[in-house]
This record gives C-alpha cells, structure tokens and sequence, in this order.
C-alpha cells in the first residue's frame, strides 16, 4: 500500500531557516525622501531584531529555543501524497502537499507571527498591533501573542469585521482585542469616521491605524506586525520547504515541480526558497508561483524598454510591459499582477527562476471542490490557485505519459471562508478569456521599441 | 445592465478575503478612492474598463492605472504612514 504521510520527528525539525537574500540582489527599498531605507527608519515600527533580519544577508538564520518550543504545537507539518487525487484525475503524476492547515488558525501565518512575537518580547515590546482583512493574519498574531504573554491589538476592516464574527471570537479566545477601523481609537480612524461615520473601512485605514498606534506609544513598547511580503515573513516561512526538503528525501523523491498560490508571496517562498536554492545550484526544477489571472503584464507581455506614462514625458524604462497607450481590454486574462508581492519573489520571477502561472476563477473553484472532494479538506480560497495549477500540470503529465513529482502547498483551510464556496456554487462564478490574437493587438505599440539586455545576479 | 446594478455585483476581495460589492472597490483604496485592484477583480465579470472610463476623468483614469502598474513597495509605505502619523500626532 501507498504511504500516504511522510511525517518528521520534533527533532528532525529544521534548526535554521533559509535567507533567499544570501544569493539574490535587490535594490534596496527606497523611502519618501527616495534615499534607501536605513534601520533607524523603520526602529518606531519594528523591533530591532527583526530589522536586523529584514536586511541580514546571511544564509542560515537559526531558529531559537523559544521558537522552536511554539512551533512543536503543530509541526512538523506532514508531507502527504495525494494519492485520492492523482486516481480522479488518472495521472501518472505524484503529487505532494505540505498541510498547513494543521496550525491552530488554520493556515500557515503563524510559521512567522510565532517568531514575531517572540522577537518582539525578547526586545522588551509588550504589546503588537496590527491590521487584518479576512482575519487569518490577526487570529495568527493573537494565537502567537498568547504564547508569550504580549497584548495584541488587531485592527480590523469593518466589512469584515462585520461579515465574519467567528474570526474576532477567534482572536479574542486567544486574549487578541480586535476592534472595527476606521476606530475612535486613533487620528487616523477618527479622520475617516469624520469623513464618513458609516464608512466600511479599508485596508489602508487599517493599516494606518496599527502603525499610527505603535509609533505614538511614547513608553516605546508597543509595535507593529505584518503578515506578508517583507523579508523576515519570507524568512521564518520558509521552515515550509526544508521541511518538505528532509521528508522527500525520506522516501528517495524530489520534486520536478513546486507549486504554490502567490499572493503576498509568503506561503509560496515558504515552500518554494528552499528548492530555488538547491535550482541556483543546479538542480534541474520547475518552480510555479500562481496568481489570479490579470491584466498580462508579466506571463505573456515581453520585456521591453517602454516609456513608463502614457504621455510620454518619462525616458523610456526597462519593464514588463504592454505599451505605453495599453488599457486593459473589457475581458482580459493570461497575466499575473505582481501588486503587493514580496520583492525577492519579483526579482526571482525577474531572473527566470520562477514561472509564473495564472489561473482564472471559475477554474480555482472547480479545483477547491475537486480536491475537498478527494483529500477530504476544504481549501482556503487562496490555496485553491495552486490547486487549479496542480491539476493542470498533473494532466499535462498524463498526456506527456511522465510520472512528474509535484509538490505544492496547501496553505490553510477555507472553514471560515465558506461565502466563497457558496458563490460559486451558486454559479456566480464566470470565466471569459482573451485570445492570443487580442494579445497581440495590445502588443502591436512597442513592436518598434529597442529591447532591453534582462541581467541576472550572477 | 445599469451603473446601479454594476455597484451591487460582488466578488471576492483578495486584499480583505471576504465577498465585497463593486460599490466597495470603488471608495476602498488610498484617501477613499478606487482600489488599484479594481480592474484585475473584476475583469472576468463586467466590462470594468468602460465603467471607469465613463465615470472618470481622463486624468484620474490614467493615475489610476498608473497606480495599478506600479504600487508602492511595503516598506516604504509604512515609513511614510508612520512618519504621517507622527506629524499627524505633533499638529
């Protein structure tokens, strides 16, 4: 029989998380003055611990005590094949996932809000805010906050505050105080509720809020938290992939492709930095970042040199582009939108060492139901484009007749996350796409155009 | 289908992870106006390019694809929110 979890023991755990910043360059984040960001910048709204890390360019970062002891909660996380999918869809395939969705909240924040928490109470901070859409960030933080006996204040969007009660009870069960924004707590809230007292809120106002809380506390002990996209986030996730690492090699496998959902980038480079690692020095691997299908500005549109305003004033730039006069046609797909994404992951998708992939809606859904139906749990909306990823490279293996080792993240579940589910299921859900030609169309402007030399780091 | 009728549509707002209305992308982005995922959200649904356009400005259509194209990186966002609410708190 078929084994169907590889599991580690707690002392087969990583010790060291791996930092992608050892063997990448970036150019440094600028600030509003447009001079790089310095450590001192960012010491009002992090501890200095965790700035250090942001900019640290050591490979190997151990994992504390303290941190480890939390983590045990739940990892290591299981290795799981995923064998009642690769039978409905007849693939030679096999297929791989790290089950995530066994952390307390349910997804795979808390592999970076444990040891944010932790390093913020090593740096003598007692109290962290931060900003929550859906709530599976601030139900992460309350839950790692908890552990270590710091407060935690979580601002969260009042749309969803209001649509989504179970996660503030969730938060508050593990002591977190989440509160409406825009709130009557800062001046930030205030300004808004001034401007409108219905407003729903935003994510900016939210985030506003945390921060504005965190730098005004003039005992100094309070600070704020992210979730996603910065260089620690990806730093502590990636506690994903080197564990996948050691269970792969317990059974003789390794991956010919990683495939993970990218929104902020951090459960992607959770799974995916270790292995890119091993592909910088050599290995021969497929890694697959997968987005909502967009405006196609980086999966189809070239790399050119372009001018960067439809005016025309600015010299022309270097970019993923679809011209300088391109608006989006009515029904546009085939491209992923790296908005919001974690830097190292653009500059790997920069330097070829990732392909993107995008999928469409109805397609994400038709996966989530698929694999529910045949792994037994109910993926997080987000991890569903992954799923849909997989789908389609295991059926490409089908047709190629190769048996492919794909490896992906399922990175939380969706019990919380049900409207989704059930739009879809009522068939709100469509699907139109853009032909190649259409593409081309968008295209025609910069056919003219010389083109740029693409440079790597090494 | 009516401009009404387009700001009761919903979908599902990757940012917040909850179902949201048009109505909303419309007044959630920065200083309450559009979201700068607006179009990505919704191009599978409506035509949401001849929506904007016909309610926009020119100008504050091009800016808003300008956004699109190019958000700020995080960290120097939130220095600029946290040096904002510094001078916020000593006005």
């Amino acid at each position: 029989m078929d084994e169907r979890k590889i599991l580690l023991r707690e002392d087969e755990m990583p010790r060291q998380w791996y930092n992608i910043l050892a063997d990448i360059a970036m150019n440094p984040p600028l600030g509003p003055d447009g001079n790089p960001v310095t450590p001192d910048q960012l010491a009002p709204v992090f501890p200095m611990n965790l700035i250090e890390q942001e900019v640290s360019t050591e490979r190997w970062i151990d994992i504390p005590d303290g941190v480890m002891d939390v983590l045990k909660i739940w990892r290591p996380a299981p290795l799981v094949r995923a064998i009642n999918l690769e039978k409905a869809l007849g693939t030679p395939a096999k297929i791989y996932f790290k089950n995530e969705t066994l952390s307390p909240p349910g997804s795979h924040k808390p592999n970076t809000a444990v040891p944010q928490a932790y390093y913020n109470k090593e740096f003598g901070i007692k109290r962290i805010t931060t900003e929550t859409g859906a709530g599976q960030w601030g139900s992460a933080l309350s839950f790692a906050c908890a552990q270590y006996g710091l407060e935690c204040k979580i601002y969260m969007v009042r749309i969803s505050f209001d649509q989504k009660p179970y996660r503030k009870s969730m938060m508050a069960t593990w002591g977190g105080k989440c509160i409406p924004s825009p709130s009557p707590d800062t001046k930030a809230g205030r300004d808004a509720l001034e401007r409108d007292p219905n407003t729903p809120g935003s994510l900016g106002i939210a985030i506003s809020e945390a921060i504005e809380e965190a730098v005004s506390d003039k005992s100094g002990q309070t600070r704020y938290s992210l979730g996603s996209v910065l260089n620690h986030v990806m730093l502590h996730q990636t506690i994903i992939g080197l564990e996948a690492k050691k269970q792969m090699e317990k059974i003789g496998q390794y991956p010919d492709i990683i495939i993970g959902c990218a929104g902020g980038g951090s459960n992607f480079a959770g799974l995916a930095f270790p292995f890119v690692h091993d592909k910088i020095n050599g290995k021969q691997i497929e890694i697959y970042p997968v987005e909502p299908a967009g405006c196609p500005t980086l999966t189809k549109a070239p790399f050119v040199y372009d001018h960067g305003d439809t005016a025309r004033y600015t010299p022309l730039l270097p970019m993923h582009s679809l011209g300088h006069a391109f608006v989006p046609p009515p029904f546009h797909s085939g491209g992923l939108r790296y908005h919001g994404m974690a830097p190292t992951v653009s500059q790997l998708v920069d330097e070829g060492l990732l392909t993107p992939k995008s999928v469409k809606q109805k397609e994400v859904f038709e996966a989530g139901i698929l694999l529910a139906r045949t792994e037994g749990i109910i993926p997080a909306p987000e991890t569903n484009h992954a799923l849909a990823a997989v789908i389609d490279e295991a059926n490409k293996a089908k047709e190629e007749g190769k048996e492919k080792v794909i490896l992906f993240n399922w990175s939380g579940h969706g019990l919380l996350d049900l409207t989704a589910y059930e739009n879809y299921l009522a068939g709100n859900i469509k699907d139109i796409v853009l032909s190649d030609e259409e593409m081309e169309e968008a295209e025609k402007i910069y056919a003219d155009y010389p083109k740029p030399k693409s440079l790597k780091s090494r | 289908m009516s401009d009404q009728d387009i700001e009761k549509l919903e979908t599902r707002c990757p940012r917040l992870g909850s179902p949201i209305s048009f109505q909303y992308c419309l007044i959630s982005g920065e200083d309450d106006a559009i979201c700068w995922k607006v179009l990505d959200c919704w191009w599978e649904i409506f035509d949401v390019e001849g929506y904007l356009k016909k309610n926009m400005s020119e100008t504050d259509f091009n800016e808003l694809m300008a956004r699109a194209e190019k958000p700020k990186n995080k960290i120097s966002s939130i220095i600029e929110i946290a040096e904002k609410a510094k001078k916020k708190l000593e006005d």
